[in-house]
């Protein structure tokens, strides 16, 4: 049995490197896969909690919050898609067209 | 009986308004005929009412609740009717003939339903029970002498002759509503019990002893400013002559028989508060005596045959207020006096402009250098115009001759009650200027050789009837009706329980009311002047012309340049007053609404705009910036709630 800490740092440090990568990147997919590993880094919360308390909604939580993450990513690389063909780039640093 | 249907006596007119206005277009002669009938309408109604109230000596009134302080109500007492009467049958007169002067115009409807509008304007003005009621209709006649004025409004003179009135007039409103603010508090301040109508004339009436005679002085005065602008009395008459350029059916309407009347009939009307505030009427007596003298000087040299009557129109309105003004010396009896003038005047004025409107009907020329001769082909227009004339001098046993003899005897107990001698000097000098000017008018346009080639034809029975009627009144009224007319009217007051004595008392005259006796010379020298100024007209202008105007003046004469020129009272008013004074001080204000206003008001929205720019720039757009934020915050957030646990713990 893996002691619930552990599960704890697990999440605590993907939720670090994905904020991490949300502070310092540029590029618009990248972004998109920092978000995806914040909102694992919570799934994981949710499943070692639901699993240390006999309680299955954490999990069935988790389930919810994955399908949610898989439209998300839908709409997320349809827009990036769009923006491409529009400016040629994905850099979300020159897509500034509505800014002061 | 016909009491009870004393509000159709402006209904009427205001229905045929509305008619008018809306289906005028529609029907033939521009539904001037709903506008006659409903006239004839107001005019039935009056003569019922006079007939049911003048041998019961009651009156009419009839109030309602309006808001606060304020009634509207109908005040029918003699000073009323006779004024209901007057206006009523005038202006059926003028609307008969109008159709048949107008006819053609393309605006008839226009015109005759601004006309029905004047009308009933004009009979409420003279109804109302209460100042403020007075003032609404005080303004809507004013409204349609503007409207009237620029009847033809593509003729650029018209349409600013019809500003012009408009604007002056509104000098005098503004001093009229000042009064009566000044008036409602002083009433307020009496402590009348809750519920009291405090503008209502009875209420004035019964309570005019109580309020501080200084107050009176002043509220008098205000309410004079209106007359004076309403009545074109100097310094306000400047806009009348001006007026001729609407249709002359209006000019005689509005600016001869009724509209300027007003005035008048306020000061009258307010006679009281006036009894009790001598100063005030003193004012009245000589502004009236001046106007008087100063329009028959301008009247003299005109050419425009429209204007001389204006300027005898505005001496006329000063004959009025010269025998208000004397109601010091002769008590409510100036009323009487005063009134019955102003009745004779609207006859035979109403009489003489459209008179002149049936001559330039035919001649289509304004100017009487272009007429002459014009009695050949006009027998009726000419001899009614003479019988106009011979009422307006004051030839014996016409109308004019026993008003105009009562207010000179009333100026002359003014002087010799110590209150000075210049009104009746004015008015005495007046009948010669009058006769003079009067048929100047009438020998140069109707006597002697046609001078250019006009048009010769009479005009048609619609246009001739009216005038018929109206030189009968002229000539044949005054001598059957002076003395009830004196009595009936005189006595108005009475019917208020106005104790005229007891207003002396605060008003502060000593006057013995028996004491007046005056020479024989007196009463035989309006007679003598009158004659004399025919005379002299006749000298100078008619066909046995003995003499040439040059031997009195010459081209270079500095009194004829100044009196031609009309006193330069437009150099005065328009390029002194108006373009520096009043210029001026649009220019001050101007600055202090540039700077001062809209300064304030720019800081604050720059002001606004700079705070919003500096602060724009949070928003960079980069999203690692917006992150950093949130996570910045969360931390400091998550530190605070933690240390806060703390602590409570």
């Amino acid at each position: 049995m893996v002691p619930l800490v552990l599960y704890v740092l697990l999440a605590s440090t993907m939720f670090v490197v994905g904020l991490y990568g949300l502070m310092t990147q540029r590029n618009g997919i990248k972004l998109m896969m920092c978000v995806e590993i914040l909102l694992n880094s919570a799934n994981i919360n949710l499943v070692a909690f639901s699993a240390h308390l006999p309680n299955v909604d954490g999990q069935v939580f988790a389930l919810f919050s994955i399908a949610l993450a898989a439209a998300e990513a839908g709409v997320g690389f349809a827009i990036l898609i769009l923006l491409y063909r529009l400016y040629g780039t994905i850099e979300l640093d020159n897509i500034n067209a509505l800014r002061w | 009986m016909y009491s009870d249907y004393a509000y159709l006596i402006v209904g009427l007119p205001i229905l045929a308004f509305v008619l008018t206005i809306f289906l005028g277009w529609h029907l033939p002669k521009g539904g001037g005929f709903i506008t006659v009938l409903a006239t004839i309408g107001a005019l039935i109604l009056s003569v019922g009412i006079f007939k049911e109230i003048f041998p019961t000596d009651t009156i009419v009134h009839q109030s309602a609740h309006w808001f606060a302080n304020f009634n509207v109500g109908i005040l029918i007492d003699p000073l009323a009717i006779v004024m209901l009467l007057m206006v009523s049958f005038v202006c059926t007169m003028i609307h008969i003939f109008a159709l048949g002067y107008m006819d053609g115009d393309p605006g008839l409807a226009r015109y005759f339903a601004e006309a029905g509008l004047f009308t009933a304007a004009m009979l409420g003005l003279v109804f109302s029970d209460n100042l403020l009621q007075l003032f609404i209709f005080w303004e809507l006649v004013g409204v349609c002498s503007y409207l009237l004025i620029g009847f033809w409004y593509r003729k650029p003179c018209a349409a600013s002759a019809a500003k012009k009135a408009f604007l002056v007039t509104r000098v005098g409103d503004i001093m009229f509503l000042a009064g009566m603010i000044l008036l409602y508090t002083n009433m307020a301040k009496l402590g009348l019990p809750e519920g009291t109508y405090l503008l209502q004339f009875q209420t004035i009436y019964e309570n005019l002893v109580h309020l501080p005679s200084g107050q009176m002085t002043a509220i008098a005065l205000l309410i004079f400013g209106g007359a004076v602008g309403k009545s074109g009395q100097f310094p306000l008459h400047v806009w009348l002559p001006d007026a001729m350029e609407g249709p002359t059916t209006v000019s005689a309407m509005i600016h001869a028989a009724t509209m300027v009347t007003a005035g008048v009939y306020l000061v009258a009307r307010m006679f009281p508060l006036f009894y009790a505030a001598p100063n005030a009427l003193m004012v009245v007596a000589y502004i009236g005596g001046f106007t008087a003298f100063f329009a028959a000087t301008m009247g003299l040299v005109m050419f425009d045959i429209k204007r001389v009557l204006a300027y005898s129109t505005i001496s006329q309105l000063g004959y009025m207020m010269l025998s208000l003004g004397a109601g010091a010396a002769v008590g409510a009896a100036a009323v009487g006096v005063g009134i019955f003038h102003l009745v004779g005047h609207s006859f035979f004025k109403a009489l003489l402009f459209l008179c002149a409107g049936s001559v330039i009907h035919a001649v289509d020329t304004n100017d009487m250098r272009e007429m002459g001769g014009v009695l050949r082909s006009m027998k009726w227009t000419g001899l009614t115009m003479l019988a106009g004339a011979l009422a307006l001098v004051g030839f014996p046993l016409t109308t004019g001759f026993y008003s105009k003899d009562e207010i000179l005897v009333a100026a002359f107990e003014n002087g010799l009650y110590g209150l000075g001698w210049l009104p009746y000097a004015f008015g005495a000098v007046t009948v010669l200027l009058t006769a003079v000017y009067s048929f100047r008018l009438w020998f140069t346009t109707f006597d002697g050789e046609p001078r250019t080639d006009y048009g010769k034809h009479e005009s048609p029975w619609v246009m001739v009837g009216p005038l018929v009627i109206l030189a009968i009144c002229a000539l044949f009224m005054g001598y059957p009706t002076q003395d009830t007319f004196y009595d009936y009217v005189g006595n108005n007051f009475d019917h208020y329980g106005v104790d005229f004595d007891e207003l002396a008392v605060v008003g502060g005259h000593h006057i013995e009311h028996e004491a007046a006796h005056e020479p024989f010379i007196i009463k035989i020298l309006p007679i003598i002047l009158c004659v004399g100024g025919i005379l002299i007209a006749a000298l100078f202008y008619s066909r046995w012309k003995k003499l040439d105007p040059g031997i009195v003046t010459s081209k270079n004469d500095p009194l004829r340049k100044i009196v031609l020129r009309r006193y330069y009272q437009h150099e005065i008013y328009t390029g002194w007053l108006a373009e520096k004074v009043v210029y001026g001080l649009a220019l001050v204000s101007n600055v202090f609404d540039l700077k001062i206003v809209d300064g304030a008001v720019n800081k604050i929205s720059k002001l606004t705009v700079g705070l919003g720019g500096n602060v724009r720039r949070v928003q960079t757009g980069v999203i690692q910036n917006y992150i950093t934020a949130i996570v910045l915050g969360l931390t400091v957030l998550l530190v605070v709630v933690k240390l806060g646990m703390e602590v409570a713990i």
